[in-house]
């Protein structure tokens, strides 16, 4: 533990141990893209917290700066303002190779799989697997994490010969093999189908309810809302609700919501 | 551990069949172009040089101020006579050598060829045919006819019959030895007597022969008799009118006939500029190869990077897929450009050797210019924003 050189080191103090208790703390963040006079910011203020084991939902407009705070936590990008602590790091200030090293205890799940179509399936999770130095079981604990997710007869097949909902599983296998603490998903039901989107959001509801593990997933499907310990809604860069699942189900009823879309 | 990874590299290159052979056609397509361009450097050279590596001896003796065997200056033929009584020398053979105008039997048309006279009694050539042939060379007007000599001779076989210098000269056989910058379209091969016959009274504009010259001097040493030593010895107790050089070795006369024809001619200039060529379009071609992998592979290499790759990493993957396109590539241009030397060598009489020495070297070069294209292409992938795979 640093020592604290804050002037009230009793708030310092406590703030550092909510911040190892959770996953994600996040406290006076703003963002900003562009240098200069093209400087923009998409983020203010956000002050967040993601409790350990925690399924997070985060909704919003399409522009609402959803996915770049989604690539802040992931390390993906530096913050310059405000404090981000991930698994007990604090990314502000973090050099290149730290950052390198953040990612590696993260999960990333995206819209796209990304998968490698020269590779097998079993190939594409082991680039995971290789890369914490396991070269030994590397294709064990793939063609294990594939059969988890009941693809345990295609662990050879390349991604061309798979359906859409077979690759996004792949890229699921891929970003939970090595057991991070941390999962970040940005839509990542959206180029499926219903069933193929429900399966994936359950095998997602599983880890995080017996492996401990925090989930942060975006999302625009409504069908997918319920696996949500949390939903939290993000406008024009502002956290404008946080509240449970249940809660944010009185107040969207389903038929009004519905309704809403319709007229879009 | 390096073996223990996925090659992706290897895979990421091969996955598309269609366009790896593209890739690999075009890698080969500059080595072929490298090959072709060293390839005629080398055949000029080493041509020159054929005719001297048939020699048969150790020591070559030549006039002064020829400076190569173009310049047609022959030397007192008693230095031979005199070189055989020093301690070492086992034999001196006098070669006589003229240019003369040869009329092609089938068109009429006559060409510049080179002949090459001695006694046949001295082995002074390496080549079996004229042993073969000695009874029928020692009739009057008789030569061999080089196989390898240009087309414009025409027929190159025993009993044609034609014009040599405007003196009727009968073929009774041939041999092989190839086309220089001095022997015009090929060489004849005659009796000493012979050539006393061609060209000791050629007409007032010529020189006049006789056996009181020789054109080139060579000289058979004792086994076991230290050349070098030799050479010295010669050297200092014979006339300064006559220059005494080992045949073999960095300071022989075969090497400063090559040295000659590089430092006095544009060739290498030339054929070293094109082959620079060749090497920068490999660069190119092979550039614009991992650069359209690392484009068709944005988002996945990105995601690499997302998950917890180094730069490093992906500068390895892009240089070992330029690596893998430097052996894939290089193999089939290599095998192709064995193919053109043959042709190229039977077209022209020039001497194309394809050398250990130089696959070597050519396969360096290849290997570099894969790698300097991987290193310009490489920046592309430093380029990569791991952040960029969110939301596309
Ligand atoms: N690399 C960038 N450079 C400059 N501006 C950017 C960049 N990426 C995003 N933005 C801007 O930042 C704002 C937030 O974008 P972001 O992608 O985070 O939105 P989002 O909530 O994920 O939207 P969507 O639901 O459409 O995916 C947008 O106004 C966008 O134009
Ligand atoms: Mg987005």
């Amino acid at each position: 533990m640093k020592p604290a050189s804050s002037t009230a080191p009793v708030d310092a103090f406590l703030e550092e141990s909510a911040a190892t208790a959770s996953a994600v703390s996040i406290r006076g963040l703003d963002y900003f893209f562009g240098q200069g006079e093209l400087r923009k910011q998409v983020l203010y203020d956000i002050n967040l917290t993601l409790p350990k084991g925690q399924i997070v939902i985060m909704t919003g407009p399409s522009g609402s700066g959803k996915t770049t705070l989604l690539t802040l936590i992931g390390a993906l990008r530096s913050i310059h303002e405000g404090s981000l602590q991930v698994l007990g790091q604090e990314l502000r200030g973090l050099g290149n190779s730290k950052l390198v090293e953040v990612r590696r205890n993260i999960g990333f799940i995206f819209q796209a799989h990304n998968l490698f179509e020269s590779l097998t399936a079993s190939q594409n999770v082991e680039m995971a697997v290789e890369l914490v130095g396991n070269f030994k079981n590397k294709r064990q604990q793939a063609a294990a994490m594939l059969g988890q997710l009941g693809l345990g007869e295609r662990v050879s097949y390349k991604p061309a010969s798979l359906s859409g909902g077979q690759k996004q599983r792949v890229a699921i296998a891929r970003a939970l093999v090595n057991e991070p603490q941390l999962i970040l998903a940005d839509e990542p039901t959206a180029a499926l189908d219903k069933k193929s989107g429900r399966d994936v959001v359950t095998i997602m509801q599983h880890l995080a309810k017996n492996e401990g593990r925090t989930i942060l997933m975006v999302t625009h499907d409504n069908r997918i809302l319920d696996v949500a310990d949390r939903i939290i809604n993000l406008v024009d860069g502002r956290l404008e609700s946080d509240e449970t699942l249940s809660h944010f189900q009185e107040t969207h009823d389903p038929k009004k919501l519905d309704g809403q879309m319709f007229i879009l | 551990m390096f073996f223990k990874r996925t090659p992706l590299a290897l895979l990421n290159l091969i996955h598309d069949r269609r366009k790896f052979l593209t890739s690999m056609a075009g890698v080969g397509f500059a080595v072929v172009l490298m090959f072709l361009f060293t390839g005629f450097m080398n055949a000029l050279f080493d041509s020159q040089l054929q005719l001297l590596e048939r020699l048969n001896g150790e020591i070559v003796m030549v006039d002064r101020l020829k400076t190569n065997m173009f310049v047609p200056r022959a030397f007192a033929r008693r230095r031979l006579y005199q070189a055989r009584s020093f301690e070492g020398v086992e034999a001196a053979f006098p070669i006589y050598i003229s240019d003369a105008n040869w009329k092609n039997p089938e068109t009429r048309r006559t060409r510049p060829v080179r002949v090459l006279a001695f006694n046949l009694a001295d082995p002074v050539l390496l080549l079996p045919e004229v042993t073969t042939h000695l009874s029928q060379l020692q009739l009057p007007d008789t030569a061999l006819i080089d196989l390898r000599a240009r087309e414009e001779v025409g027929p190159k076989q025993a009993g044609v019959v034609s014009e040599l210098a405007k003196r009727q000269l009968r073929i009774v056989g041939t041999f092989s030895l190839g086309t220089d910058f001095a022997s015009g379209n090929g060489n004849l091969i005659m009796s000493d007597q012979n050539f006393l016959r061609f060209f000791a009274n050629r007409g007032p504009n010529e020189d006049e022969r006789s056996f009181a010259t020789a054109d080139v001097g060579l000289i058979k040493v004792k086994p076991g008799t230290d050349v070098n030593r030799l050479v010295q010895t010669l050297q200092t107790r014979l006339p300064s009118d006559v220059l005494i050089l080992p045949k073999d070795g960095p300071n022989g006369f075969v090497e400063r006939e090559r040295t000659y024809w590089q430092e006095n001619t544009t060739i290498g200039f030339v054929f070293t500029l094109l082959t620079a060529m060749g090497f920068v379009v490999g660069i190119i071609l092979v550039y614009q190869i991992l650069y359209t992998d690392v484009a068709d592979h944005w988002s996945e290499y990105a995601t690499l990077k997302a998950m917890g790759y180094n730069n490093l990493f992906l500068l390895s993957v892009v240089l070992q897929e330029a690596v893998i396109l430097s052996v894939l590539g290089f193999i089939p241009g290599f095998l192709v450009s064995a193919l053109i030397y043959n042709a190229a060598a039977g077209t022209t009489g020039l001497l194309f050797k394809m050398t250990a020495g130089r696959i070597i070297g050519l396969y360096v070069a290849t290997f570099f210019m894969c790698l300097i294209s991987g290193a310009i292409a490489v920046r592309k992938v430093q380029a990569t924003d791991p952040a960029e795979v969110f939301g596309l």
